[in-house]
């Protein structure tokens, strides 16, 4: 068996007391907003969820891309990780970003470019689960999984442009700001937090996508021993 | 004969021969052409579409039965020539695979352009409204060609699993969207009389969807199919 690398231990560690260190600063260190209340405080784990699985889409898109010209598995490995660790960050960002919705927009969805896109990008890479799973080999599921992953992430920023297209030429009912714009009014504990966050969850997802793709690779030993 | 021409006859030879087996065979255009006629039904029945609603939403309709129609088609495509392993016989062929990839684009937007052609008169006559206008077909052939490049591509991979074509439809619509979008939006503003400046950004998004998913297929075409 392949033993843990030093530097992954020290990543979980650093995880494991920033992550409730950035919930400590966010709920006691940063002034309650003065509008929206407490119910504000979900914005940085939000928008630091959200841009963990951006960040991970984009890395399966290049590990793919890595994996075609080389040909090693563990480029997909990581590749694979990296799709699945982001598609639940996205999911934590789409959650939360409910959570927020409900006392604010008074709905727990609006088809707003934001939500939509996040919600296609959930598909998209939910499907290439089901492609991965209806393969046989692990060279095709890599080969394939590889073009698909690069693929979608290059359509993600044309759903995205294309529905923001379609909002501006029609009247928008609810202010295109919507939870990125109070980033510009931030007071600068407010910046803090926030920044630490993002910086939080960039670490939890190399942390996470690491472990995974460990893990990975013990699943392709243990299938190439078990026949 | 020069390398160009030697790769354009490739093309044309591949697209000379899925025309003469749709002329000899009509089992593909007809098809389509039933079922997306049997969508506008069903959904004018799914929805209790009332007249007045009707002329606002002919654009939408369009472009969903010919989406849904197309997916037809393009496994069709790709599972004839996984009959008596055809497939293989081109591959062997001394000739880029690109041009395999071209030639069934072509052949693939052939078909689904033949369908929306023949559909315009019917929805026009269904939702009186005149839809014979020179932009609309414009569109059409846009859509349609960014829709069937990336629908080719897609195909050739869903091919390759065990669930064979049941699995293009989830590959397809998702990255699909942002085409539909903009082809959907610049059809509804053309058959509301809007001027050309209104829709104009919409035309040259399909057509930045056109190079990008043809481009995707250039550079991935070979590699789905390599074994």
């Amino acid at each position: 068996m392949t033993k843990k690398p030093k530097l992954l231990r020290f990543l979980d560690i650093l995880c494991l007391i920033l992550v409730p260190g950035a919930l400590v600063l966010i709920l006691f260190f940063t002034p309650t907003e003065r509008v929206m209340g407490s119910v504000q405080k979900v914005f940085y784990f939000h928008v630091s969820a959200a841009w963990a699985g951006m960040l991970s889409f984009l890395l399966a898109a290049v590990a793919g891309g890595i994996y075609l010209s080389t040909r090693k598995q563990k480029w997909d490995w990581l590749s694979l990780s990296a799709i699945e660790v982001g598609l639940v960050f996205g999911l934590i960002a789409i959650l939360s970003g409910m959570i927020w919705a409900q006392p604010i927009w008074n709905t727990w969805w609006v088809w707003d470019p934001r939500l939509t896109t996040t919600a296609i990008m959930e598909l998209i890479y939910l499907a290439y689960f089901i492609l991965r799973s209806s393969l046989n080999t692990p060279e095709s599921r890599a080969r394939l999984g590889a073009v698909y992953a690069i693929v979608s992430a290059a359509t993600v920023p044309l759903t995205f442009f294309s529905i923001r297209l379609f909002r501006t030429i029609h009247p928008v009912v609810i202010a295109a700001g919507g939870s990125g714009g109070s980033a510009f009014n931030m007071t600068p504990r407010m910046l803090l937090a926030f920044f630490v966050s993002l910086f939080v969850f960039t670490l939890m997802l190399i942390d996470l996508v690491w472990h995974r793709s460990q893990l990975a690779e013990l699943q392709a030993i243990n299938q190439g021993e078990g026949g | 004969m020069n390398p160009i021409r030697a790769y354009l006859s490739a093309v044309w030879n591949i697209l000379r021969k899925d025309l003469q087996v749709e002329w000899r065979g009509r089992q593909g255009v007809p098809v389509m052409l039933v079922f997306a006629l049997l969508v506008v039904f069903l959904f004018n029945f799914a929805l209790q579409l009332s007249p007045d609603l009707q002329a606002g939403l002919s654009a939408g309709l369009l472009w969903v039965s010919l989406a849904f129609a197309s997916t037809l088609g393009l496994n069709r495509s790709v599972s004839l020539e996984q009959e008596n392993k055809a497939m293989d016989g081109m591959l062997m062929a001394p000739v880029d695979r690109s041009a395999i990839y071209f030639g069934k684009v072509l052949s693939n937007f052939s078909f689904t352009f033949l369908v929306g052609l023949v559909l315009l008169p019917v929805f026009s006559l269904f939702y009186q409204q005149n839809m014979f206008k020179l932009m609309l077909v414009l569109v059409m052939v846009l859509g349609l060609g960014a829709y069937t490049s990336l629908g080719t591509l897609l195909a050739a991979l869903s091919i390759q699993t065990r669930t064979r074509d049941v699995l293009l439809p989830v590959l397809l619509y998702p990255l699909a969207l942002p085409i539909l979008i903009a082809a959907v939006e610049a059809s509804r503003s053309i058959l509301a009389g809007q001027p050309v400046a209104d829709y104009q950004s919409w035309m040259t998004f399909l057509l930045a969807c056109n190079i990008l998913f043809t481009a995707a297929g250039l550079m991935f075409f070979e590699t789905i199919l390599e074994e």
